[in-house]
């Protein structure tokens, strides 16, 4: 076999794999929003079960994203500055999460902070239930969702050098007033890129709230109840919408992540 | 005053090993080493970057080894100058300091005012490190960390920032431990020379007394030595103690009379290609104690100096003079040429 034909059929290979795979990907997508994106847009004016439900979504999804950036950013950093006690633990702990399948997640959270146990009968006490409630479904999202903040927070932090926060602390500024006048800066569009996927993977979250919080409904809850009640037809502006509305996330994302490996050029 | 006793730090796999030297306050320390032998490592811990993991740092006469970095007062510049590129120009300069005036007049004496306001990004790599520069003077520090600082500045604008701030640090007092791999500047500038290899100091000295009297054959190549050989060294008296004795040289198809403190041994000859004078013939009377016949090999030239290397025996010997030399004497390969090195000139170690 000639050069020449090794050549092409290597790049039939890769283009070929490329076009299978892209395929897989958009049909089951293409084709939810070609049959109920228009009906969705449509039934978004006038179907008030599915505003409250995307609003829902929204809110519980923004601020399960908003805790993890104030929770999730210290810990980032510890654990990207190599500050942390037994970092590789917590850091394995941090992204236990991810591997574990959704509804064993909310049977985790149900065990934690249902009713019968002494986290969840004392937040009842003060008025804070977590089962049935839009905290459950925030606690499910935060569950879910905040490890792939922490994981990429975690990588932005790394790659800002270190000497960056060293070179501020000859200048006088202590470790933490350095990391936030310097480090944080040099790292603000890797976290928000972070936060952006974990706001998405939130709003995308069915197995573990479904568990823990059927109802009030999130929108994958509330696509999912109307398949199973009234059939097909009657899910498909749901998800369409939500489909849609994922975009939203992905463009500021391609956005932030153009901006930043510019930005980071130019270091 | 800077005090470093017994230091050991890591970097990576990297380790400074109990590194100690003295330097005075005002004083300019030159620390020369090739590329890993840890002149980085060191400052980093002098600055409190890197843990020292044994020994003592003294600044000011006061015990600073576990001190945070902000807490010991010391300014560094990098090679890589590290300036925040979220900032403007002005916002770097300004960073550390109230004293807006200070920095405004050195941003002028270092011929950056011109760049105020500008982005960061769009500063090229000298101009970057002129910033960093300013940046790092304007907090008045009395100690002051330099690693390579104007590598990449041209030479005409080395020399300027060079003698701008050899001013600076007499009219302030400061302290500078710099790190450089450029002779010149280590000869212009520096009150004391540490030499490091593999993590360890091998020679302290001034300058002066580092380049002459190399500690080792691989300082002295290191310090681009011309004529480097190795060999025995033997005395012909009794060695007396702390002084420099005539001893003799024989190694590599050449023997030679020089100075040196050696005790006698395995040992090296370091001659520097400017001591080695050349002529068609020798002279009848000569305070030379090596005379060499030899054949000119080769002749490099490097703007008005020229490199003649000539063939000792089975050796190669290499003279440093200027093109006028060449020409008016006609150095070219294959000429019978008789090189004349002063015992002085021949430092054995």
């Amino acid at each position: 076999m000639t050069m020449r034909v090794t050549h092409r059929v290597a790049t039939t290979g890769v283009v070929g794999g490329a076009i299978v795979l892209l395929a897989l990907l958009a049909l089951p997508v293409g084709a939810l929003v070609l049959r109920g994106g228009l009906d969705g847009l449509r039934e978004l004016g006038g179907d008030r079960e599915l505003q409250q439900s995307l609003a829902l979504t929204a809110i519980a999804a923004t601020t399960a994203t908003l805790v993890a950036v104030a929770l999730g950013t210290p810990l980032a950093y510890l654990l990207a500055r190599d500050r942390m006690p037994a970092g590789a633990l917590v850091g394995a702990l941090v992204e236990l999460p991810l591997l574990i399948p959704h509804p064993v997640a909310g049977i985790a959270l149900l065990l934690a902070f249902g009713r019968a146990s002494p986290a969840g009968e004392a937040l009842a006490r003060i008025g804070l239930g977590v089962v049935g409630s839009p905290l459950g479904i925030g606690l499910a999202m935060l569950f879910v969702a905040a490890p792939l903040y922490v994981s990429a927070a975690r990588e932005s932090i790394a790659r800002v050098d270190e000497r960056y926060e060293a070179v501020a602390r000859t200048l006088g500024d202590t470790r933490w007033r350095a990391v936030r006048r310097v480090t944080l800066p040099l790292a603000g569009r890797g976290l928000s890129s972070a936060a952006v996927v974990m706001w998405a993977r939130a709003v995308s979250e069915f197995g573990a709230i479904v568990i823990l919080t059927y109802n009030p409904k999130v929108a994958s809850v509330l696509s999912y109840d109307r398949f199973t009640a009234t059939g097909l037809d009657a899910s498909l502006p749901v998800a369409a919408v939500l489909v849609l509305l994922a975009l939203v996330p992905l463009l500021v994302l391609r956005s932030l992540r153009t901006n930043q490996a510019r930005a980071e050029r130019a270091w | 005053m800077v005090i470093v006793q017994g230091l050991s730090s890591r970097a990576g796999t990297f380790l400074l090993h109990d590194v100690s030297f003295q330097l005075a306050s005002g004083a300019w320390g030159i620390v020369l080493g090739q590329t890993g032998s840890g002149k980085t490592t060191l400052l980093e811990t002098i600055a409190g970057v890197r843990r020292a993991i044994a020994g003592q740092i003294i600044l000011r006469d006061e015990d600073v080894t576990s001190h945070p970095i902000e807490q010991r007062r010391v300014s560094i510049v990098y090679q890589h100058s590290y300036l925040f590129p979220h900032l403007t120009v002005d916002e770097n300069v300004g960073y550390g300091t109230m004293d807006t005036r200070f920095a405004s007049d050195l941003a002028s004496r270092f011929g950056v005012d011109g760049l105020r306001g500008r982005p960061v990004a769009s500063l090229s790599g000298g101009e970057r490190q002129l910033v960093a520069l300013v940046r790092a003077l304007a907090r008045h520090p009395d100690i002051l960390l330099l690693d390579e600082p104007f590598a990449a500045l041209d030479p005409r604008r080395r020399i300027q920032v060079r003698r701008q701030l050899r001013l600076l640090q007499r009219e302030s007092g400061m302290t500078v431990l710099h790190v450089t791999h450029d002779f010149a500047e280590a000869g212009t500038l520096g009150d004391l020379a540490i030499v490091l290899e593999a993590g360890r100091v091998i020679q302290i000295g001034t300058p002066t007394e580092v380049f002459r009297r190399p500690a080792s054959g691989s300082v002295a190549e290191f310090l681009g030595a011309e004529n480097v050989f190795s060999g025995t060294i033997q005395r012909t008296a009794t060695p007396t103690s702390g002084e420099t004795d005539v001893l003799h040289f024989t190694g590599e198809g050449i023997a030679l009379v020089g100075v040196g403190e050696h005790a006698g041994g395995a040992g090296h000859a370091v001659i520097r290609g400017s001591d080695v004078v050349l002529a068609h013939a020798r002279s009848a009377r000569t305070s030379a104690r090596n005379v060499l016949d030899g054949v000119v090999e080769e002749v490099l030239f490097d703007g008005m100096i020229a490199r003649v290397a000539i063939r000792v025996g089975s050796t190669m010997l290499v003279a440093v003079v200027t093109r006028s030399a060449v020409d008016d004497l006609g150095f070219a390969p294959g000429l019978a040429v008789v090189a004349s090195i002063k015992a002085i000139a021949v430092h054995l170690c």
